[in-house]
């Protein structure tokens, strides 16, 4: 029963979504009807999994001793697989209104719910082998979602996607190699599983091996210098671009990156060694050129998009502080730039939908026709910045006291890395907001404003919950970090 | 005196910022409600501020906002709890007339109410961390008050004052974050305790100054004084009274929390300070006689009467044990500025208000048939200028005092005294010209004829009853402080003690003796030489016409903000910054394409701009002008096969 319960969040949306393939809605409501029922009914069934059975380990198929599909909910899976579940449902109704203005909704529904179940895929595996195998399907599920319009910028977006899922995959697919040939199991333990007995000798080379899978599954989390997949992707119809390509594929990315260094390689054969080092100076040059290019690039969902490539390595950051105290401040930022981004790809999104301006000089003094879309950016905005007392602020400091606390030389960099990044966040959210609230012409062109209203409540609910979510959790920080800790120390 | 936990003090902060929602929604369908609601808002906040008096209360909050927040109210923090309440209270009385005319208003009483809380919070936080809470809160929602108008120049004021405030809180925050590091809490009386212990300061003066800098900012230090002339004189008058009144006092306060309780009598400390103090001093009244504009001279002389208050916080570290006197100027001369720029930017108001002008030359004459306002700006002149009998003057004397008492310190040490006699030297300088300043705005307004007409905006009489008896209740607290200073001001001075860790003085001080007038004397000499020889001779000329006017002979390119700030944070960084991103960005693609160039040596090497405006140059049909072709997809290829052979090799 508890194997059923674990398995089934994960293959009945793939089941659902393959079902869901050939079938032509004739009425909206009809596709929302059973677009919505799948993707909550499943967001049940993963969140019985996790708090109602956890725990037990499932082998689904055995290929050797070594080798398995297997899976095993832990409180790293539980953390993941909450958030994406909830965050799932929101953006579903999100997307029912977005999607009709990008049209083959049908299809796009469908891989939609079929990435639901690989991402879960994902955080539920239990060891190398089943989270390689997601992680692969992952990148084949959401490309048709990424090439969607299908014109030429979003198949050269699309190749481009594939290229660099392609290039990272192989990279780390190394990495799981050597994870058979010298750990004495493939499944995650926390700590680790190389087997010293092998091991020895072969350190260094096995930190190669580490920082070169490191490099392939920072590919989708977008590390420097192979972030470049991420802002092209961002032709993809918002709701991709907010929950794909802002939480769940690229929180893959760092997810697997946890489960490589906590739970495959160890931190303790890791820790203040120079792929430590490299670890951390990658997230700290990812994080101030990733704000540096979103300060100057024009097109909203673009600079979020890069925006997001910085958010991304302060996880990174604090996961390869390589402490608990690190891991728990990353997972907390996990959780809140999660809240944050989605919103604001959703304002950028409902910007989008409402009037087809997707750049900033395109959008002043809209704040006034669409206060709720605004005033939501700015509360998220004000966040994504670190400004006490919005969310975004305790995790970053969070993240630099763990920095500071393990005594790393190196953490100090990342530390600078952090304040640059929040004042050049400041500048390029501000520029935004500010400009929306405040245009600097009294008088536009006639049809300037035309159709400049809020969306109706399919986007504004989402959006509106989202903000009191991030207000919430800003206030009350406390029981979500200690979640987070628990779930660390394998406790949860 | 008896500590007790006293829910009152997060009530005073969070209190208005629910009041102001709830005033939004009210003033979304009735706006006469709105203003009513307001008046009882402000009431209600001032009735509450009232309750602390004579107690002593804490109460903190655990958890929230991670860190958990805590305040604390001793007499220190009432007299600001209840300066606030009153302050506002009047400002929002006075706020129905000035703004009747305004657009925007409901938005402006939303954010006015949010940052009522956030002050209260600021005056009342007994550690580090509310305080930054609630000072950030009060940054964003006084923005809106500076960018009220959304004229151009507001626009751009508003927007320096947002980016001084938010690199400022940034910067404090990581000071703040340093701190916590150290010692392990941001309380501030654990703090004190805490530096007090440790032998080495060096590092400790680091993190101070980080500290500082965003309450420096706040409170317009040089060099951080950049948004505060422009940001005071674009904002409605009443929010430029409260700007001046309280919202930069918040910074004088984080000075005084920074000074007072970190660096507790600590001479190196104080002598920053007190250098900062005298530059902003100095500064901002030369600035104040430039300027030909009503509020920007207010809000430049608001930066030279902080300047006065740095300099005795300054004299606080320098005198240690013997900081009596300066203790009691600085918390006096904060006080008694409040109220003085009170009644001068309400002024200013029923000033713009009539003519929608604010330069002196259209203003001119203005007042000279209008006795009652005539009376009100001269008692507030005379108490910002320090003469005696007004309150300012026994505020002024102090710091003076303190000065003096340091001279004859170092004189019995046998140190030198050069610097301290220049420091008092320009201190009685600075007082001239404050009064230099103000005279010229009162000639100006009062006394002069305008050769030029200047059309009333305004219907009905210049002042309605309402705004009157705010103005009249404002400038008559100033001679009651400046004539019983003893009944008054000591008692102040007195609560105020504790918090800022002072002694009590000596002897009680002779204001009204002739070693203490002297100063003042020398002062008001000063400012009449100036007044005449300078203001009247050098910053007026004829015009076309033949009429004397007064000019702007500010030099155009003595600016920090336009040829230093601007450029370097808005133009040099963001070019380096871009240019070094865009350079490393192409790394990944431009290695390519010079192997596309170079050794696939395909077809005409045409090479995209990864990242532009245009994002890559598509067009329909045609697919081969990208930088990506089978070029890059074979070259991954080719590098994940050597990378297995790599393993292969490896493995065996």
């Amino acid at each position: 029963m508890n194997a059923f319960a674990t398995l089934l969040p994960v293959i009945f949306p793939i089941i659902a979504g393959i079902g869901l393939l050939p079938v032509k809605f004739k009425d909206r409501k009809d596709r929302e009807k059973w677009v919505l029922s799948i993707v909550v009914l499943n967001a049940l069934f993963a969140l019985y999994a996790i708090w109602g059975v956890g725990g037990a380990y499932v082998t689904l198929f055995r290929f050797s001793e070594k080798l398995s599909l297997g899976f095993h909910i832990d409180g790293l899976s539980k953390v993941f697989g909450t958030m994406v579940s909830l965050l799932w449902i929101i953006t579903t109704v999100y997307a029912f209104e977005y999607m009709t203005h990008e049209g083959k909704e049908d299809k796009f529904f469908a891989f939609f719910i079929m990435t639901f179940g690989v991402v879960l895929g994902i955080a539920f595996s239990g060891n190398f082998l089943t989270m390689y195998l997601f992680y692969e399907f992952l990148t084949l599920a959401t490309l048709p979602l990424v090439m969607h319009a299908m014109d030429n910028k979003a198949r050269h977006a699309g190749k481009t996607y594939i290229l660099y899922m392609m290039f990272g995959a192989s990279l780390a697919f190394i990495g799981f190699v050597f994870i058979y040939c010298y750990g004495s199991t493939t499944d995650f333990v926390t700590g680790g599983v190389l087997n010293p007995a092998l091991v020895a000798g072969h350190e260094e080379l096995l930190r190669m091996v580490f920082v070169m899978a490191f490099f392939g599954f920072g590919v989708k989390a977008a590390v420097f210098p192979f972030y470049r997949w991420l802002p092209k992707a961002s032709v993809a119809p918002t709701p991709v671009t907010a929950l794909l390509h802002a939480v769940a594929v690229v929180k893959s990315g760092i997810f697997a990156i946890i489960r490589l260094t906590y739970y495959s390689f160890g931190t303790s054969f890791l820790i203040g060694t120079w792929a430590q080092n490299v670890m951390l100076i990658i997230a700290a040059i990812t994080i101030v050129f990733g704000s540096t290019v979103a300060l100057r690039t024009p097109h909203i969902k673009r600079r979020f998009a890069y925006s997001t490539v910085s958010n991304l390595s302060y996880i990174i950051f604090g996961v390869a502080i390589m402490t608990p105290a690190g891991l728990a401040a990353g997972l907390l930022h996990m959780v809140c730039h999660a809240v944050i981004k989605i919103t604001l790809f959703f304002t950028a999104g409902a910007i989008l939908y409402k009037t087809h301006r997707e750049y900033l000089y395109e959008v002043e003094g809209f704040a006034k026709y669409m206060p709720i879309t605004f005033a939501t950016m700015a509360i998220t905005g004000i966040g994504l910045v670190g400004i006490p007392p919005f969310a975004g602020f305790n995790s970053k400091w969070a993240l630099a006291t763990a920095a500071v606390e393990s005594g790393n030389a190196m953490a100090y960099f990342g530390i600078a890395a952090l304040i640059i990044s929040a004042l050049l966040t400041a500048l390029y959210i501000f520029y935004i907001i500010v400009r929306a609230y405040f245009p600097r012409k009294r008088e536009y062109p006639a049809g300037y404003y035309d159709h400049v209203s809020d969306p109706n409540g399919y986007m504004t609910v989402p959006l509106v919950l989202l903000a009191i979510v991030s207000v919430v959790i800003a206030l009350f920080p406390d029981t979500l970090l200690h979640i987070m800790q628990n779930a660390v120390l394998g406790i949860l | 005196m008896e500590v007790f936990q006293n829910s009152m003090l997060p009530i005073l902060a969070f209190f208005p910022m629910l009041g102001a929602v709830v005033g939004y929604g009210i003033g979304r369908s009735n706006k006469k409600a709105r203003d009513i609601w307001a008046w009882i808002l402000a009431a209600l906040t001032f009735a509450g501020s009232l309750t602390l008096i004579g107690k002593e209360s804490v109460y903190s909050l655990p958890g929230f906002c991670g860190l958990g927040i805590s305040f604390a109210a001793d007499g220190f923090g009432v007299v600001l709890a209840v300066l606030t309440g009153a302050i506002w209270l009047l400002t929002t009385l006075f706020s129905k007339e000035y703004m009747a005319d305004e657009r925007n208003r409901n938005r402006y009483y939303f954010f006015v109410f949010l940052t009522l809380g956030a002050t209260m919070g600021i005056f009342l936080s007994a550690d580090l961390f509310t305080t930054l809470i609630f000072f950030e809160i009060m940054s964003f929602t006084s923005f809106v008050l500076v960018i009220h108008e959304e004229s151009e120049i507001s626009i751009r004021s508003a927007q320096t004052y947002l980016a001084v405030a938010v690199i400022g809180g940034l910067v404090t925050l990581m000071g703040l974050f340093m701190m916590y590091h150290m010692a392990g809490t941001l309380d501030m009386n654990e703090l004190s305790v805490f530096i007090q212990a440790q032998p080495d300061r060096k590092p400790l003066y680091v993190v101070g100054i980080l500290i500082l800098f965003g309450f420096g900012a706040k409170a317009g230090l040089f060099p951080l004084h950049i948004w505060l002339p422009g940001a005071y004189t674009v904002a409605p008058a009443p929010s430029s009274a409260l700007l001046s009144c309280l919202l930069t006092k918040t910074g004088v306060f984080g000075v005084i929390v920074v000074s007072c309780k970190l660096f507790l009598h600590d001479a190196v400390w104080g002598s920053m300070i007190l250098i900062l103090g005298l530059i902003t001093m100095v500064m901002g009244a030369v600035l104040a006689v430039f300027s030909v504009n009503l509020k920007r001279t207010l809000a430049c002389s608001s930066m030279s009467q902080i300047g006065f208050m740095i300099i005795a916080i300054g004299m606080q570290g320098l005198l240690g044990d013997h900081n009596a006197l300066a203790a009691a100027g600085t918390f006096l001369h904060f006080i008694n500025h409040s109220l003085l720029k009170l009644v001068l930017f309400l002024c200013a108001g029923v000033v713009f208000m009539n003519l929608r002008e604010l330069d002196l030359n259209k203003v001119r004459g203005f007042g000279k048939d209008k006795p009652l306002l005539k009376i009100i700006f001269l008692t507030g002149l005379f108490g910002i200028a320090g003469v005696p009998l007004f309150n300012g003057y026994i505020s002024k004397t102090l710091i003076h005092e303190s000065i003096v008492e340091y001279i004859a310190v170092l004189a019995a040490a046998g140190q030198s005294t050069a610097f301290m006699r220049f420091a008092e030297g320009l201190f009685l300088f600075s007082g001239g010209l404050t009064l230099a300043y103000m005279t010229k705005l009162f000639v100006a307004v009062f006394l002069e004829e305008n050769p030029y007409t200047v059309a009333r905006k305004k219907t009905g009489p210049y002042m309605s009853g309402l705004t009157a008896a705010v103005l009249v209740i404002g400038a008559v607290v100033l001679p009651v402080l400046g004539l019983l200073p003893h009944a008054t001001q000591d008692v102040l001075a007195e609560m105020g003690r504790g918090f800022m860790n002072a002694h009590a003085p000596e002897h009680a001080v002779h204001y009204f003796a002739w070693v203490n007038l002297k100063g003042a004397v020398i002062s008001i000499v000063v400012g009449a030489v100036v007044y005449f020889l300078f203001i009247r001779k050098a910053l007026m000329a004829k015009d076309a016409n033949g009429n004397m006017v007064y000019v702007d002979r500010w030099p155009e390119w003595f600016n920090i903000e336009d040829k230093i700030y601007r450029p370097v944070l808005l133009v040099c960084l963001p070019y380096i910054g871009g240019f070094a991103a865009r350079l490393a960005g192409s790394l990944t693609d431009g290695f390519i394409a010079i192997l596309r160039m170079v050794i696939f040596n395909d077809d005409n090497g045409r090479v995209v701009p990864p990242e532009d405006k245009y994002f890559s140059a598509y067009t329909d049909g045609e697919t081969d002008k990208t930088v990506y072709r089978e070029g890059f997809a074979r070259s991954l290829l080719m590098i994940g096969i050597g990378l297995a052979i790599a393993m292969v090799y490896i493995l065996n």
